[in-house]
């Protein structure tokens, strides 16, 4: 009886505390940004400038890159988590499974900036000659592809991004995949299916476990700073293509921070730009979170 | 640290490197005794000290921006550029390698018809304050146009040639992974990378390249303009010291400072820092403790902050 009370008073506390934490973010991220809408009202979201000598500044092309970038790493890296998690749970023997999974959880947990600098060392390079450039010569005619590439820009930023969140969609799969009850399985064995029959069928089972994945990944996407900061080209301008370079929030806040202070708008813009890097990420999940509504009941 | 055990662990130096326009912040703010920074105090910020007790700032150090390309077939040294052609690159309006510009500089070089990539910074830096206080000094254009500060909106962005890059050794990847470009970097960095450096024109029509000898000839051009460290040093720094005469100056020399506030409280603070600074300033400036690109400050630039030293003081 006691007990039971004091763990409902501290569950009480807990979630009363991250609340707290939360809204306490989203108070000062207004407080701070409160300059900037004062001065610029909506101009400062539907325009491109960076240019801390007049105090100019609007983050459209940001907001722009953090979606394009989001797009490009989801798009590439959900099929990948899928068939990795697949992979481990069905495909390969115990042993091999282990070492496998460790070495996934291994690199969902290296720090951001091993991930940009070998970005920026390696990956650029490689994308640029084998892939970039390919693409821009041969279907250089397709509007998205038709810029002529250097190795940094917001594509190699999205497949960087991908790189980096792919282990932690496809864990949430995985386990998710390994908790389906066996006799499900079984079951669908012994109506006739063939493996991949049964994959599919079992992957259908966990839909719900494959949207949480993908939006925990894409919120990892949308707030990476460092590792994008130093292969997205780092252009406020309106990109015309994939290939273009352009700016994400979360790069911009990472480049810009550190002298921000020297300038009178300029970390109200930043915080302005944190803000609206949040109302975005709430939409989206939003969204998601209804689209998974609608799924789950249809099934 | 020597000087930790020379206060008997009493005394602790907690030095952050938080970029100089942070530094420049929490010094106004009070959160430190004392900054560094790549540019002295703007003038408000001068001004508003003045009245509270005063300011003191030196040059404790030299450096120099190098500016480096990526030409395959043009080797370190051999790229000739002058300040109005860097200005014209980074503001658009010369695109092309091949420009006659740059062709009638280098004959010898087989310039071919690429258009040029040039880098910058994308975080807000000193190197980039030097950099563009140099270009707004050779380029009225640029002045008008773009101005100097830690970051500015590069005309080149617009019309897709520019990139940006974090930090120094950012810039240093994008030169080496993008053929036909062009960057600039602390000198240090382009010596320890092995990047190509292109020879500047100075003031005097000769081209040099920013090695130990011609920063310390621009230093030396410089000294007879510097102001007491009492006094304000945003009116010449950094934009009146770029492209210093002299035939062996290398044109976008300058130096960094620390600024201190000119009363503390605690008399044992003032004797603190007024210890390790005369350190900084005479054995400091010894070669060994200096890192590589960087050159020592002439002694009687060194005077200037010895005697700046001398004005701190304790006192309400």
């Amino acid at each position: 009886m006691n007990t039971d009370k004091a763990f409902r008073l501290s569950l009480f506390f807990f979630t009363i505390s991250s609340f707290i934490i939360v809204a306490s973010i989203v108070v000062s991220l207004i407080a701070t940004s409160y300059p900037i809408f004062m001065r610029d009202g909506l101009s400062f979201i539907i325009r491109g400038a960076w240019n801390p000598v007049r105090e100019d500044y609007g983050i459209l092309p940001a907001l722009l890159g953090t979606l394009i970038t989001s797009a490009i790493a989801i798009a590439i890296a959900l099929p990948l988590s899928i068939s990795l998690a697949v992979f481990s749970s069905e495909l390969i023997p115990g042993k091999f499974k282990i070492i496998m999974n460790n070495v996934s959880d291994l690199m969902a947990s290296l720090p951001s900036v091993i991930y940009g600098l070998w970005g920026l060392f390696v990956l650029a390079p490689i994308l640029h000659q084998f892939v970039m450039m390919p693409l821009h010569m041969h279907l250089g005619f397709i509007p998205l592809l038709s810029t002529r590439p250097v190795p940094t820009n917001l594509f190699t930023a999205g497949v960087l991004l991908a790189i980096m969140i792919v282990p932690f969609a496809s864990s949430v799969i995985r386990e998710a995949y390994s908790a389906i009850p066996y006799y499900l399985k079984e079951a669908a064995y012994s109506l006739g299916m063939n493996r991949w029959e049964v994959i599919r069928m079992m992957l259908g089972y966990i839909k719900s476990a494959i949207f949480a994945g993908t939006f925990l990944a894409l919120g990892r996407a949308m707030g990476e700073t460092v590792a994008v900061a130093m292969v997205v080209g780092n252009i406020m301008r309106f990109p015309k293509s994939l290939f273009d370079m352009g700016y994400t929030i979360s790069s911009l806040i990472a480049s810009q921070f550190p002298n921000a202070e020297a300038y009178e708008f300029m970390v109200p813009a930043l915080y302005g730009g944190a803000f609206m890097l949040f109302i975005m990420g709430l939409a989206i999940n939003l969204i998601g979170f209804s689209m998974m509504r609608r799924m789950v009941v249809h099934r | 640290m020597k000087f930790y055990e020379l206060t008997n662990g009493k005394i602790q130096v907690n030095y952050q490197s938080i970029g100089s326009g942070a530094g420049q912040a929490k010094f106004r703010e009070g959160v430190l005794d004392f900054a560094g920074s790549d540019v002295p105090l703007k003038k408000d910020i001068y001004n508003e000290f003045k009245e509270k007790g005063g300011i003191i700032q030196f040059p404790v150090i030299i450096g120099s921006v190098a500016i480096v390309y990526n030409i395959p077939g043009a080797e370190s040294g051999r790229l000739r550029l002058t300040g109005e052609i860097l200005a014209k690159i980074y503001l658009g309006e010369i695109t092309y390698w091949d420009d006659p510009a740059i062709k009638e500089l280098n004959p010898d070089i087989a310039l071919p018809h690429e258009r040029i990539i040039a880098v910058h910074r994308s975080d807000g830096s000193g190197t980039t304050f030097v950099l563009t206080a140099y270009l707004s000094k050779v380029s009225e254009k640029w002045k008008e146009k773009v101005g100097a500060d830690f970051t500015v909106q590069w005309p080149v962005d617009e019309i897709g040639s520019g990139v940006g890059a974090k930090g120094n050794e950012g810039v240093a990847a994008a030169v080496k992974q993008n053929q036909y470009s062009i960057g600039y970097v602390e000198a240090a960095y382009a010596y320890e990378l092995g990047l190509n450096v292109a020879e500047i024109r100075n003031s005097d029509g000769r081209y040099v390249l920013p090695t130990s000898e011609t920063m310390k000839a621009a230093a030396r051009a410089l000294m007879a303009r510097l102001p007491k460290a009492d006094e304000d040093w945003s009116g010449i720094f950094p934009h009146e010291v770029m492209d210093p005469p002299g035939p062996d100056s290398y044109p976008i020399t300058s130096f960094s400072f620390v600024i201190f506030r000119q009363v503390y409280d605690d008399p044992v603070k003032v004797e603190l820092l007024r210890e390790f600074f005369k350190w900084v300033l005479t054995a400091g400036q010894e070669s060994e403790n200096i890192v590589k690109g960087y050159i020592p400050l002439p002694p009687e630039v060194a005077e200037i902050g010895l005697r700046g030293l001398e004005m701190l003081r304790a006192g309400g």
